[in-house]
Order: C-alpha cells, then structure tokens, then sequence
C-alpha cells in the first residue's frame, strides 16, 4: 500500500518536467531558440500529460503512499488546469512580458499547473497545503513579471501578502484538523470524523472554520476578495486569465476535497457556514461590477460573483451539488477565458484597451472577436442554452433538491443583477462608436487567434455536449464522494 | 498509510509518554497566542518588511501545533508537516524579499498604505 506507484502520478511528474525542461530552454543561445523553445516545449508537455489524465481516467491509484490519488476527479480537474495552461501560454505569445522572458513564464505557468494538480489529487492534508502554495508561490512572481510597471509590482505584492495570509490560515486550520484526528491522510481523517456530531468537537469546528476561510481567499470569495480587483488588474492579462480560471478551479478542487470528501456527515454544520460566504460573494460581486469601467476589474468583480454560483454546490455537499460545480466550472473556464483573450488583444493595439471605453464600436470592425465576447458575455449572465445556463441551472437545481431555496434565490436574484454589467459590454461592442471606426487595430498574431476561437466555440461545445461531459462530472463527483 | 510515514527519521522526536512534559494545552495557548499576534501583525503594520514578519508568526504559530499534537498523537505526521512548512515559509519569503527589492529599486514608497494606484 504504502509504494511510489508512479504510474498515478505521471500528469504531474509530466507537467513538473515540462516545466524544468522549459526553464532550461529559455536559456539556450540563439534568439529564436529562447523565444519559441519553452512555449514549444511547454504546449509538447501539457499535451503529454492531458493524454496521461485520459488514460488514467477509469483507476482508482494511489501514489507516494497515498499522498497523491489519481482517480476520476483528479483526471478531470488536471484537464481543466491544463486547458487554462494551453491556452495562457498561446494567449501570451506576444505579450511583453512573456517574449522577453519566455522560459521563466511558461515553465512558471506550468509549475503553478503542477501545484493545482496536487490539490486535486490530494490524498493527504500536507499534500493540499503543499499544492497550494506551490501554485501560489509561482503566481505570485507571475504577477509581478513586469517588474518595469508599478501596477504589476504592486500587485505582486499585493498578492504575495494576502495570499500569505490566507495560506497561513489554511494551514491553522489543517493543524487542528490534524489534532483533532491525529492523521494527515485523509481517507483516515474520513474514516474517524465518520459518525462524528457537530458539538462533540470544538477543534473540528475551529478547523472547519479555519479552512473555509483560507480557501475563500485562494477562490476569491467575499468577505475574502478584497486584494482580487487590485491584484487581477495590476497583473498581466494573460496571467490574470489563468489566475481567474485555473487557481479559482483549484481552489474549488480543495474545498470539494476537504469538505465533501472527508467530512460529508458534518455537511448540515459547515454547509451553512459556506453558504453565507456563497450569498455574500453573489451579492458583493454583482453589485460592486456595475460600476466599473476597467473590463479587468469588472471581470475580476464577476469572478467573485461566480464563485459564489460555483460554491451553492459545494455547500449543498451532494453528488448532484459537486456534479454542477464541475461541470459549472468547465463552462466557467471556458467563457472567462474568451472575455480576458478580447481584452488581451485589444492591449496590445491601445494604451487604455483594459477599458471598456476602447471596445467601443470594435465588434463591428471585427465581427469574429465581437461575436466571440458575446458568446462569453451571454454565457456568464446566464442566458438559455449557452453553457453557463445549463451549469447555473444545474447549480440552482441541485440546491432547491437539497432543502436550501434561499440558495437558489441568491443566486437568481445574482444573476438578473449581473445582467446589468454583462449585457453593457455587448452593446458598447456592438454600438456604432467612434466616427471612422475604432483606434488602431492591429492583425491578431495567429496563436493569439487561436486561442480566442478555441475558448469561444469551447462556450458552445460545452453547451452542445452538455451529456457527456455531465456524464463525466457525474463520475467524478462519484469518486469524490461515495468511494 | 501516510505521507508522513516515509519518515522513519523523525520517529525519534515523538518517542515518550504523552502524559509526561509539557501538557498539550500549553503548547496550542502559546501557539494560539503567537497566531494572535500574527494576525495582529498583518492588520496593524504598513511595512512589507513587517509584515512578512508577521507571516512568519502565523506560520510558526502552525508548526508549533503541529508538533504539540505530533507529540501527543505519539505520531511523526505533525513533524514531517511542520519541515514541509518551513520549506514553503522560506520560499516564500526569498519571493518576498525578491518582489521587495524590485519595488525599492523603482524608487517607490516600501508603504502598502500609499500603494494604491488602482482603485475602484
């Protein structure tokens, strides 16, 4: 029981040697080598191990003596990080930044890829912790890569000091789970908190308590988004694309892990608990992104909002609850990723094209990109049949299922706020704007493209394959909960 | 079986009746005040300096914990959890110090009240 079984871990070990491999290149003499070697060698990776999490899709292993699973959930999570990866690093390809420093951002990328995939496939309470931080650590110097700009300093900063702080309580809290129980695995954990009533306990409380705070903060959740806005707009925009899908999705991996995964018969004391945080981020997040004019902040405000939808599933604490979140954050990932590429394309051509002022009028002068920000606007407003309305539905469904309506009214009555913000982007992009069109516009370089089509017909593939692929979130949430 | 068991070499940290020595509760009310001030820290200081400082707090406030209930659990767990957080603490704050450094060198103020160049 107590092997290495590599086999479990190869995804990871993959993705880690990528990322080595992809430091390395981005040393090598010759100017072309340095530029297009990491990103090569990287997209070679994350390729190798998406193929790995396939094959690895109907076990059931074990790996580091049951420090690391790979099971159904974890194959599908690793898919959704190393989607956001993909896509990051094609979406970067001409981005300051990342072409001056083309190692350091892809291997960067991938380490923090790398620190996702061990909180999903956590087996053990030092795994998460580990996962966690790894994942941070290298977001926080991503952050801050463009150490010529004050913003991108600052956010780094930002970030670094809050997310500090939030590991730190995680990690209280995964202290006194540990006193409470004397295990750090956690099938043990499950195993002695099985049976276990709310009041016998005062540090499982204290732990419960502790651990929904830290992962708010990494989720982005209020009262715990406060460095979200800052942080999301300082940053580079592809680093902020890959923070607001990826880390949020891992985020929800640990809270999925650690909440439904151990402690599934405490679920009617922590599910209330986490409920309060999902109404507070639907409401603080919808009503503060009516106001703003910066499309990064207003996305970033709409990221908290949405982790508020994706929490009402893990605080329902079913299989149904879970299936929605995965597949919510599937469609999540996908439609952020199209609104942040528009954004990314539309900085490289203007000064200020972070506001919404610049997309004035650009969806007629280019209908594809247009149309792509619709798909994605109306997809997380939640219109019918766009994938973000089958996963709200599903979300929504799942609460009323579970005895919590006051679940699915927050987050209706979210989600008719938010149509305010989101449907003013559609029609600043399809207004008449400026006389002559708008400022500059520059040919999109091709990976760019790439990556902005791939996200947009991602929105309406993951609407049109909504069965299978909630066959899939269906297993996943299986292995997750009833083992 | 767990991660921590990999370890044999700690074993000899967490051999002895836990009835002996210092009782666990010591341990967490030190370890709960250290976490106290920690938090203290973070809210009060505008010094990045400082308030790394005060994230070290909370993290070895953590490690404390976690080698009191290692030592009363009479498992190695807790102490190969607390070497792991030691790792993570100084990679941290090497990242820390590195992002530090770059703020200084673009000659802006080291306050985090004045950074506050994005609002909304």
């Amino acid at each position: 029981m107590s092997s290495l079984n590599v086999v479990a871990s190869t995804p990871l070990l993959i993705t880690a040697g990528a990322a080595t491999a992809a430091f390395t290149a981005g040393l090598l003499p010759g100017r072309t080598t340095r530029r297009h070697g990491p990103a090569l060698v990287g997209i070679a990776g994350i390729v190798a191990a998406m193929v790995m999490s396939v094959v690895l899709w109907d076990d059931r292993l074990e790996a580091f003596g049951g420090g690391l699973r790979a099971d159904r959930f974890s194959a599908l999570m690793n898919l959704i990080f190393l989607s956001a990866a993909l896509l990051t690093i094609l979406l970067a390809w001409r981005e300051p930044a990342a072409v001056d420093r083309r190692g350091e951002y892809v291997g960067l990328i991938l380490v923090s890829a790398t620190g996702m995939m061990l909180v999903a496939g956590a087996g053990d309470l030092i795994t998460i912790f580990l996962g966690i931080e790894v994942l941070s650590v290298s977001l926080y110097v991503l952050c801050a890569l463009e150490v010529w700009r004050e913003k991108s300093l600052e956010s780094g900063l930002k970030y670094l000091i809050t997310g500090a702080v939030g590991a730190a309580v995680l990690l209280y809290g995964l202290t006194l789970l540990f006193g409470a129980t004397g295990s750090t695995s956690l099938s043990a954990i499950g195993d002695q908190l099985r049976g276990t009533a709310f009041t016998d306990e005062p540090l499982v409380i204290a732990a419960m308590a502790l651990i929904a705070a830290g992962l708010a903060f990494k989720a982005s959740a209020a009262p715990f988004h406060m460095w979200t806005p800052d942080v999301y707009e300082g940053a580079p925009t592809t680093v902020t694309a890959f923070m607001s899908t990826a880390t949020k999705a891992a985020a929800f991996a640990a809270f999925l892990r650690i909440f439904s995964g151990v402690m599934p018969d405490l679920q009617a004391d922590w599910s209330i608990a986490i409920g309060a945080i999902a109404v507070a981020s639907i409401a603080v997040g919808n009503i503060a992104a009516l106001v703003q004019t910066n499309m990064k902040r207003m996305l970033a405000y709409s990221s908290v909002a949405q982790a508020g939808y994706l929490l009402i599933g893990v605080a329902v604490g079913s299989i149904r609850g879970a299936e929605a979140t995965l597949f919510y954050l599937l469609a999540y990932g996908a439609m952020t990723m199209a609104a942040f590429a528009i954004v990314i394309i539309r900085e490289r051509e203007v000064e200020d094209g972070d506001t919404l002022g610049a997309l004035d009028g650009y969806g007629r002068a280019r209908p594809v990109l247009g149309a792509v920000m619709t798909v994605a606007m109306l997809s997380l407003a939640g219109f019918p049949p766009l994938s973000g309305f089958i996963g709200k539905f599903l979300l929504f469904g799942s609460a009323l299922e579970a005895d919590m309506a006051w679940l699915a009214v927050a987050g209706a009555v979210g989600s008719m706020i938010s149509l305010g913000y989101y449907l003013r982007v559609v029609t600043v992009m399809w207004a008449p704007g400026p006389e002559g069109g708008p400022r500059k516009i520059l040919p999109v370089p091709g990976p760019v493209g790439l990556a902005t089509l791939a996200s947009g017909l991602g929105v309406i593939a993951i609407s049109l394959m909504a069965s299978p692929l909630l066959d899939a979130c269906r297993g996943a949430a299986q292995s997750l909960l009833a083992p | 079986m767990s991660l921590a068991s990999l370890a044999p070499l700690v074993d000899a940290a967490a051999v002895g009746d836990p009835q002996e020595g210092v009782p666990l509760a010591l341990y967490l009310a030190v370890s709960g005040g250290l976490f106290l001030l920690g938090l203290l820290g973070v809210l009060t200081r505008r010094n990045p300096l400082l308030l790394f400082l005060a994230v070290e707090l909370l993290l070895n406030s953590a490690n404390l914990a976690l080698v009191g209930f290692s030592r009363y659990w009479n498992v190695t767990d807790g102490h190969v959890f607390a070497l792991v957080v030691m790792v993570v603490a100084a990679a941290e704050v090497v990242i820390g110090l590195g992002l530090v450094v770059a703020v200084f060198r673009q000659r802006l103020a080291l306050d985090v009240d004045q950074m506050s160049s994005m609002k909304g």
